[in-house]
């Protein structure tokens, strides 16, 4: 019990550092303590207003750290899977198009960037996407 | 009626038209850019998409993400406020091709009076006192006879020019030559278009506009005027009010008679506004503004209408359903412009994080605004925070409830233009009446304490 406190403790700390490393412009932010405990934020250095971190993952014990990939989409429109759909844990050899935006008639593919794996799929096929919007998370180490 | 709007602004005017809306039971659908994320218009909508990152060009300007956004969210009219897309007569054409309702007026008369010389010759053809002037003068000679023939003082003016660049106002004979140059070359340098044209130089010139609505069946009125001579140095207007001022019966009938006219000439759809130049009793069309303005609520206030929800219901095919002698002004209403700059640097606008927000209220005050404590000020957009608006059955206690209102306001983390409202509203001129677009620059050259 003591150690599930101590973690909720922490995950609060996490959490307002992660706020302040929204707010703070900050292309990269990483802090640790001793050789096993690290924590890390990271945005795309091309975005000049501040956005959400690309991902963020906390490594307590030791851990090695991950940083995923988040692709986004980058116009207003409806976006669908492509075939193969894609789902968590699919690998991806090289880089493929995972899905399109569609918007006025015109369907803009969304592509992988490269090989990796996907960690998650963050929208419903066919649903309305805004810009900015996180699509895909993909781990590619 | 229209069942959901796609509101294509941000700031205050997105928040007015999204009351609006609700209180004719109209869905909306508000869109911003990334940094307006926590905004309290994106909040108050019924749906809201981001269309693009802080830029204008790249979210607020972005068409091709606007018109997405209405046609996935099943929108059936856009609202473009003012500013951004609202005189932009490509993109009233884009939503009629996309099955939009453009809530404004009919493209093509956007871009006719959107394009200065076509404006002044339809104002002129519908017997609308446009300002003495010239076509495109060849150089400095044929500039010389041109101001010959109209008299000195006169205005030289660049087609391209905006902001103040390649204008000069020149007032006597040998000046005129090393005007043209220098003005031509400012142009050129600008512009990349050195056409010059010239003006008879309005002395001191009160900026008086004109409130009209049109509906489609070729119903015309007008809601009287705003006096909106209160102007930074950048001409941009700080203080407007209605009735204007120290106007004679007779100046005030001919220019509402004008507008009306030439707004049936043109067939004009929705609500819009004749601005016009008086100096004396000469009285000069400016231009039209073919949208909603930022001070209309001085205009709603005195006429007790509420122009947003006449627009909507215009745009939705319904006729006014009153005439002239059915509206009925009464009291005066004063708006001053709060915005985010500081006044003591030629109003440099201020970015920056708002705290110990406090606004006015009580008897007689609106506040239209989009900020509270916390809300950060990014450094892409317009710096108007908020307008309050003090009405009262007279000028003097409009002018009082004004003062008392300014006092209960507190803004901090930025400058705001709190202060020199105030020194405005204690100025004998003002308070006289007979002020002209040259009394703010005055009382800043002065130094305002």
């Amino acid at each position: 019990m003591r150690a599930l406190a101590s973690l909720e403790g922490l995950e609060g700390r996490v959490r307002a550092l992660a706020a302040a490393f929204v707010q703070s412009g900050l292309v990269r932010l990483r802090l640790s303590r001793g050789a096993d405990d690290a924590i890390e934020f990271r945005r795309r250095a091309s975005s000049a207003a501040p956005r959400v971190p690309e991902a963020a993952v906390f490594s307590a014990n030791g851990a090695p750290e991950r940083l995923y990939d988040v692709i986004h989409a980058d116009l207003v429109g409806i976006a669908r899977f492509s075939r193969p759909a894609p789902a968590a844990g699919l690998a991806l050899e090289s880089d493929r198009e995972l899905a399109s935006v569609e918007a006025l008639g015109i369907r803009t593919p969304v592509r992988s960037l490269g090989p990796g794996r996907i960690v998650s799929v963050l929208f419903d096929d066919g649903a309305p996407v805004e810009y900015g919007q996180p699509l895909f998370e993909i781990d590619r180490e | 009626m229209l069942k959901k709007v796609l509101i294509a602004n941000r700031g205050e005017i997105a928040l007015r038209i999204n009351r609006a809306c609700r209180e004719l039971g109209i869905a909306t659908v508000a869109i911003f850019s990334e940094p307006d994320r926590p905004s309290m218009w994106v909040k108050q909508a019924d749906q809201a998409f981001c269309v693009g990152p802080g830029p204008v060009a790249r979210s607020y300007l972005n068409i091709p993400n606007i018109i997405s956004t209405a046609l996935i969210t099943g929108a059936d009219a856009v609202h473009p406020g003012y500013g951004f897309l609202a005189e932009n007569a490509r993109f009233a054409e884009i939503c009629a091709d996309h099955g939009l309702t453009f809530i404004g007026p009919q493209p093509r008369v956007i871009a006719a009076m959107g394009d200065k010389a076509t404006a002044k010759r339809v104002m002129k053809e519908a017997g609308v006192p446009i300002t003495p002037g010239t076509d495109i003068l060849e150089n400095a000679e044929a500039a010389a006879a041109a101001a010959k023939k109209l008299g000195y003082p006169v205005l030289l003016k660049a087609t391209a020019g905006g902001g103040g660049k390649g204008m000069r106002e020149v007032r006597a004979p040998e000046a005129l030559e090393a005007a043209f140059v220098t003005a031509q070359a400012e142009a050129e340098a600008n512009f990349k278009d050195g056409r010059m044209y010239m003006e008879k130089l309005i002395e001191r010139p009160r900026h008086i506009e004109v409130q009209i609505l049109g509906d489609s069946f070729g119903n015309v009125v007008h809601l009287g005027e705003r006096d909106c001579s209160v102007q930074k140095p950048s001409h941009q207007k700080l203080i407007e009010e209605s009735p204007a001022p120290a106007l004679s019966d007779r100046i005030r009938k001919s220019l509402h008679t004008m507008a009306v006219r030439a707004c049936q000439a043109v067939g004009y759809v929705n609500a819009g506004t004749l601005e016009f130049l008086v100096s004396g009793n000469d009285v000069y069309f400016m231009e039209m503004n073919t949208r909603i303005q930022v001070e209309h609520p001085v205009t709603e206030m005195v006429y007790g209408i509420d122009l947003i929800k006449e627009q909507i219901r215009i745009a939705s095919g319904e006729s006014l359903g009153y005439a002239q002698n059915d509206l009925k002004p009464a009291g005066h209403a004063i708006e001053c412009r709060i915005n985010a700059e500081n006044a003591e640097n030629n109003f440099a606008p201020a970015a920056g994080t708002l705290t110990g927000v406090v606004f006015p209220g009580g008897p007689g005050i609106r506040v239209d605004t989009y900020v509270s404590t916390g809300t950060a000020i990014p450094p892409f957009y317009d710096s108007m925070l908020a307008k309050i608006v003090a009405f009262a059955a007279t000028r003097d206690a409009a002018i009082a409830r004004m003062e008392r209102a300014l006092r209960e306001t507190s803004i901090e983390g930025v400058n705001t233009t709190v202060g020199v409202c105030l020194e405005i509203l204690a100025d004998k001129r003002f308070r006289a009446g007979s002020y002209a677009i040259d009394f703010l620059p005055q009382l800043m050259r002065a130094g305002v304490s």
